[in-house]
Protein backbone atom coordinates (compact mmCIF):
# COMPACT_ATOMS: atom_id res chain seq x y z
CA UNK A 1 0.00 0.00 0.00
CA UNK A 2 2.87 2.40 0.78
CA UNK A 3 5.17 2.64 -2.23
CA UNK A 4 8.31 4.69 -2.95
CA UNK A 5 7.49 8.36 -3.45
CA UNK A 6 6.79 9.25 -7.10
CA UNK A 7 5.72 12.86 -6.67
CA UNK A 8 7.93 15.65 -8.03
CA UNK A 9 7.87 17.75 -4.87
CA UNK A 10 7.90 15.56 -1.75
CA UNK A 11 5.19 16.27 0.79
CA UNK A 12 3.19 14.56 3.51
CA UNK A 13 0.14 14.31 1.23
CA UNK A 14 2.25 12.87 -1.59
CA UNK A 15 3.21 9.99 0.72
CA UNK A 16 -0.40 9.52 1.85
CA UNK A 17 -1.84 9.70 -1.64
CA UNK A 18 0.09 6.81 -3.17
CA UNK A 19 -2.99 4.81 -4.08
CA UNK A 20 -6.70 5.37 -4.40
CA UNK A 21 -7.38 4.10 -0.87
CA UNK A 22 -4.51 5.30 1.31
CA UNK A 23 -5.69 8.90 1.69
CA UNK A 24 -9.33 7.82 2.10
CA UNK A 25 -8.50 5.33 4.82
CA UNK A 26 -6.32 7.84 6.64
CA UNK A 27 -8.93 10.60 6.57
CA UNK A 28 -11.72 8.26 7.65
CA UNK A 29 -9.56 7.01 10.49
CA UNK A 30 -8.72 10.43 11.88
CA UNK A 31 -12.28 11.70 11.45
CA UNK A 32 -14.26 8.65 12.58
CA UNK A 33 -12.13 7.45 15.52
CA UNK A 34 -12.59 10.64 17.61
CA UNK A 35 -16.34 10.30 16.98
CA UNK A 36 -16.30 6.98 18.88
CA UNK A 37 -14.70 8.83 21.75
CA UNK A 38 -17.38 11.57 21.57
CA UNK A 39 -20.05 8.83 21.46
CA UNK A 40 -18.71 7.14 24.58
CA UNK A 41 -18.45 10.42 26.48
CA UNK A 42 -22.02 11.37 25.60
CA UNK A 43 -23.26 7.88 26.54
CA UNK A 44 -21.59 8.14 29.94
CA UNK A 45 -23.07 11.62 30.45
CA UNK A 46 -26.60 10.42 29.57
CA UNK A 47 -26.26 7.42 31.88
CA UNK A 48 -25.54 9.72 34.76
CA UNK B 1 -25.55 3.91 36.14
CA UNK B 2 -29.19 4.89 35.98
CA UNK B 3 -30.31 3.73 32.56
CA UNK B 4 -28.21 1.52 30.22
CA UNK B 5 -30.78 1.76 27.41
CA UNK B 6 -30.50 5.49 26.83
CA UNK B 7 -29.86 6.35 23.14
CA UNK B 8 -26.94 8.60 22.16
CA UNK B 9 -28.28 8.89 18.59
CA UNK B 10 -31.06 11.19 19.71
CA UNK B 11 -28.71 13.29 21.83
CA UNK B 12 -28.28 16.82 20.45
CA UNK B 13 -24.86 17.41 22.14
CA UNK B 14 -23.46 14.26 20.45
CA UNK B 15 -24.38 15.51 16.96
CA UNK B 16 -23.25 19.03 17.78
CA UNK B 17 -19.82 17.86 18.97
CA UNK B 18 -19.43 15.47 16.01
CA UNK B 19 -20.29 18.23 13.53
CA UNK B 20 -17.87 20.61 15.24
CA UNK B 21 -15.09 18.03 15.11
CA UNK B 22 -15.59 17.14 11.42
CA UNK B 23 -15.93 20.81 10.36
CA UNK B 24 -12.94 21.88 12.45
CA UNK B 25 -10.76 19.08 11.12
CA UNK B 26 -11.76 19.84 7.51
CA UNK B 27 -10.90 23.54 8.01
CA UNK B 28 -7.44 22.70 9.33
CA UNK B 29 -6.90 20.16 6.53
CA UNK B 30 -7.89 22.65 3.81
CA UNK B 31 -5.59 25.35 5.21
CA UNK B 32 -2.76 22.80 5.35
CA UNK B 33 -3.45 21.67 1.77
CA UNK B 34 -3.40 25.29 0.58
CA UNK B 35 0.14 25.77 1.87
CA UNK B 36 1.17 22.33 0.60
CA UNK B 37 -0.08 23.32 -2.88
CA UNK B 38 1.87 26.60 -2.80
CA UNK B 39 5.05 24.56 -2.48
CA UNK B 40 4.04 22.39 -5.42
CA UNK B 41 3.23 25.23 -7.82
CA UNK B 42 5.90 27.78 -6.90
CA UNK B 43 8.08 28.59 -9.90
CA UNK B 44 11.68 27.40 -9.71
CA UNK B 45 14.73 29.60 -10.23
CA UNK B 46 17.66 29.77 -12.61
CA UNK B 47 19.82 28.19 -9.87
CA UNK B 48 17.40 25.21 -9.69
CA UNK B 49 17.85 24.65 -13.42
CA UNK B 50 21.65 24.90 -13.20
CA UNK B 51 21.78 22.53 -10.22
CA UNK B 52 19.35 20.05 -11.73
CA UNK B 53 16.68 20.58 -9.05
CA UNK B 54 13.37 19.27 -10.42
CA UNK B 55 10.43 21.62 -10.01
CA UNK B 56 6.91 21.21 -11.29
CA UNK B 57 7.09 24.72 -12.73
CA UNK B 58 10.67 25.53 -13.81
CA UNK B 59 12.04 29.07 -13.86
CA UNK B 60 11.73 31.30 -16.98
CA UNK B 61 15.31 30.49 -18.10
CA UNK B 62 14.08 27.01 -19.01
CA UNK B 63 13.63 28.52 -22.49
CA UNK B 64 17.44 28.21 -22.84
CA UNK B 65 17.24 24.41 -22.59
CA UNK B 66 16.14 21.60 -24.84
CA UNK B 67 12.87 20.15 -23.55
CA UNK B 68 11.93 16.56 -24.19
CA UNK B 69 8.85 14.58 -23.22
CA UNK B 70 9.58 11.05 -22.09
CA UNK B 71 7.57 8.15 -20.72
CA UNK B 72 8.29 7.57 -17.05
CA UNK B 73 7.62 3.94 -16.15
CA UNK B 74 7.72 4.84 -12.48
CA UNK B 75 4.99 7.47 -12.75
CA UNK B 76 3.03 5.79 -15.55
CA UNK B 77 2.90 8.79 -17.89
CA UNK B 78 5.14 11.15 -19.87
CA UNK B 79 7.13 13.82 -18.05
CA UNK B 80 9.03 16.83 -19.40
CA UNK B 81 12.77 16.24 -19.36
CA UNK B 82 14.97 19.36 -19.36
CA UNK B 83 18.11 18.57 -21.33
CA UNK B 84 21.14 20.35 -22.71
CA UNK B 85 21.40 24.08 -23.41
CA UNK B 86 19.75 25.10 -26.68
CA UNK B 87 19.70 28.62 -28.16
CA UNK B 88 16.25 30.24 -28.21
CA UNK B 89 15.88 32.64 -31.17
CA UNK B 90 19.64 32.25 -31.65
CA UNK B 91 20.79 33.36 -28.19
CA UNK B 92 20.93 32.53 -24.52
CA UNK B 93 18.48 34.62 -22.48
CA UNK B 94 19.50 36.06 -19.12
CA UNK B 95 17.29 35.57 -16.07
CA UNK B 96 15.78 39.06 -16.44
CA UNK B 97 15.36 38.85 -20.24
CA UNK B 98 13.70 35.44 -20.00
CA UNK B 99 11.33 36.63 -17.26
CA UNK B 100 10.40 39.73 -19.28
CA UNK B 101 9.83 37.72 -22.46
CA UNK B 102 7.67 35.22 -20.62
CA UNK B 103 5.69 38.04 -19.05
CA UNK B 104 5.11 39.62 -22.47
CA UNK B 105 3.98 36.22 -23.77
CA UNK B 106 1.56 35.74 -20.89
CA UNK B 107 0.07 39.22 -21.34
CA UNK B 108 -0.25 38.64 -25.11
CA UNK B 109 -1.96 35.29 -24.56
CA UNK B 110 -4.46 37.09 -22.34
CA UNK B 111 -4.86 40.12 -24.62
CA UNK B 112 -5.43 37.94 -27.70
CA UNK B 113 -7.69 35.62 -25.67
CA UNK B 114 -6.00 32.36 -26.79
CA UNK B 115 -8.25 30.48 -24.36
CA UNK B 116 -11.30 31.50 -26.36
CA UNK B 117 -10.38 28.62 -28.73
CA UNK B 118 -7.35 26.82 -27.26
CA UNK B 119 -6.76 24.99 -23.98
CA UNK B 120 -3.86 26.02 -21.74
CA UNK B 121 -3.09 23.75 -18.78
CA UNK B 122 -6.66 22.46 -18.77
CA UNK B 123 -8.26 25.92 -18.98
CA UNK B 124 -10.00 27.18 -22.08
CA UNK B 125 -11.78 25.72 -25.07
CA UNK B 126 -11.34 22.69 -27.30
CA UNK B 127 -12.28 24.47 -30.52
CA UNK B 128 -8.59 24.64 -31.50
CA UNK B 129 -5.64 22.38 -30.55
CA UNK B 130 -4.58 22.01 -26.92
CA UNK B 131 -1.52 24.25 -26.44
CA UNK B 132 -0.28 22.80 -23.13
CA UNK B 133 2.41 20.73 -24.85
CA UNK B 134 2.31 22.47 -28.26
CA UNK B 135 6.06 23.16 -28.13
CA UNK B 136 6.71 19.40 -28.07
CA UNK B 137 4.32 18.64 -30.94
CA UNK B 138 6.27 16.54 -33.50
CA UNK B 139 4.62 18.53 -36.30
CA UNK B 140 6.60 21.62 -35.22
CA UNK B 141 9.94 19.76 -35.03
CA UNK B 142 12.48 19.46 -37.83
CA UNK B 143 10.86 17.50 -40.65
CA UNK B 144 7.37 18.05 -39.28
CA UNK B 145 4.65 19.45 -41.56
CA UNK B 146 3.95 22.59 -39.51
CA UNK B 147 7.60 23.65 -39.39
CA UNK B 148 7.94 22.76 -43.07
CA UNK B 149 5.06 24.98 -44.20
CA UNK B 150 6.65 28.10 -42.67
CA UNK B 151 10.03 27.53 -44.35
CA UNK B 152 11.89 28.10 -41.06
CA UNK B 153 14.61 25.92 -39.51
CA UNK B 154 13.79 26.02 -35.80
CA UNK B 155 10.67 25.37 -33.78
CA UNK B 156 10.64 28.88 -32.30
CA UNK B 157 11.05 30.67 -35.63
CA UNK B 158 8.42 28.49 -37.28
CA UNK B 159 5.92 29.10 -34.46
CA UNK B 160 6.64 32.85 -34.41
CA UNK B 161 6.17 33.08 -38.18
CA UNK B 162 2.88 31.18 -37.98
CA UNK B 163 1.59 33.33 -35.09
CA UNK B 164 2.19 36.53 -37.07
CA UNK B 165 0.42 35.24 -40.20
CA UNK B 166 -1.85 32.41 -39.02
CA UNK B 167 -4.47 32.84 -41.72
CA UNK B 168 -1.87 32.21 -44.46
CA UNK B 169 -1.13 28.67 -43.34
CA UNK B 170 -3.46 25.69 -43.64
CA UNK B 171 -3.10 24.01 -40.25
CA UNK B 172 -6.39 22.82 -38.94
CA UNK B 173 -9.90 22.26 -40.24
CA UNK B 174 -10.78 25.43 -38.30
CA UNK B 175 -7.99 27.80 -39.35
CA UNK B 176 -6.63 30.36 -36.93
CA UNK B 177 -7.61 33.98 -37.70
CA UNK B 178 -5.04 36.77 -38.01
CA UNK B 179 -4.92 38.44 -34.57
CA UNK B 180 -2.43 41.18 -35.44
CA UNK B 181 0.33 39.64 -33.32
CA UNK B 182 3.59 41.60 -33.68
CA UNK B 183 7.06 40.03 -34.05
CA UNK B 184 7.94 40.76 -30.38
CA UNK B 185 4.61 39.45 -29.13
CA UNK B 186 5.08 36.29 -31.21
CA UNK B 187 8.48 35.74 -29.59
CA UNK B 188 6.92 36.17 -26.18
CA UNK B 189 4.12 33.74 -27.02
CA UNK B 190 6.58 31.10 -28.21
CA UNK B 191 8.60 31.53 -24.97
CA UNK B 192 5.31 31.21 -23.05
CA UNK B 193 4.49 27.98 -24.93
CA UNK B 194 8.00 26.56 -24.45
CA UNK B 195 7.89 27.29 -20.72
CA UNK B 196 4.41 25.76 -20.44
CA UNK B 197 5.58 22.56 -22.11
CA UNK B 198 8.25 22.19 -19.42
CA UNK B 199 5.65 22.20 -16.62
CA UNK B 200 5.05 18.81 -15.07
CA UNK B 201 1.30 18.32 -15.52
CA UNK B 202 1.13 14.67 -14.39
CA UNK B 203 0.88 13.55 -18.01
CA UNK B 204 -1.89 15.97 -19.08
CA UNK B 205 -3.02 16.05 -21.84
CA UNK B 206 -3.18 12.29 -22.33
CA UNK B 207 -2.34 10.44 -25.55
CA UNK B 208 0.36 12.81 -26.73
CA UNK B 209 2.30 11.39 -29.71
CA UNK B 210 5.14 9.15 -28.63
CA UNK B 211 7.35 9.69 -31.71
CA UNK B 212 7.50 11.60 -34.99
CA UNK B 213 6.98 8.28 -36.82
CA UNK B 214 3.84 7.62 -34.84
CA UNK B 215 2.60 11.09 -35.65
CA UNK B 216 3.28 10.61 -39.36
CA UNK B 217 1.46 7.30 -39.27
CA UNK B 218 -1.57 9.17 -37.94
CA UNK B 219 -0.98 8.16 -34.35
CA UNK B 220 -2.62 9.77 -31.37
CA UNK B 221 -1.70 13.37 -30.78
CA UNK B 222 -2.91 15.78 -28.16
CA UNK B 223 -5.23 17.62 -30.52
Amino acid sequence: MIEPLTDVVPSFFAVLNQGPLTLTIFLHTVIILPMFWIYKQEKAKLNK
Amino acid sequence: MANENVSVWTSIPFWRRSAAWVTGFAVILLIWLTFDTLGQITMGTDADLKNGVTKRVPGPTVINYHIDYKMSQKRGHEVPVIGEKQPFFGKEWSEQEAADLLHLGKLTSQAKNCMNCHTLLGNGAYFAPDLTKAWLDPAWQNGGPLQGMTGKNTVEEAMAEFLQHPSQYPTHARMMPDLGITADEAKGLVAFLKHMSSIDTNGFPRNFSKTVDQFKAGGTNAH
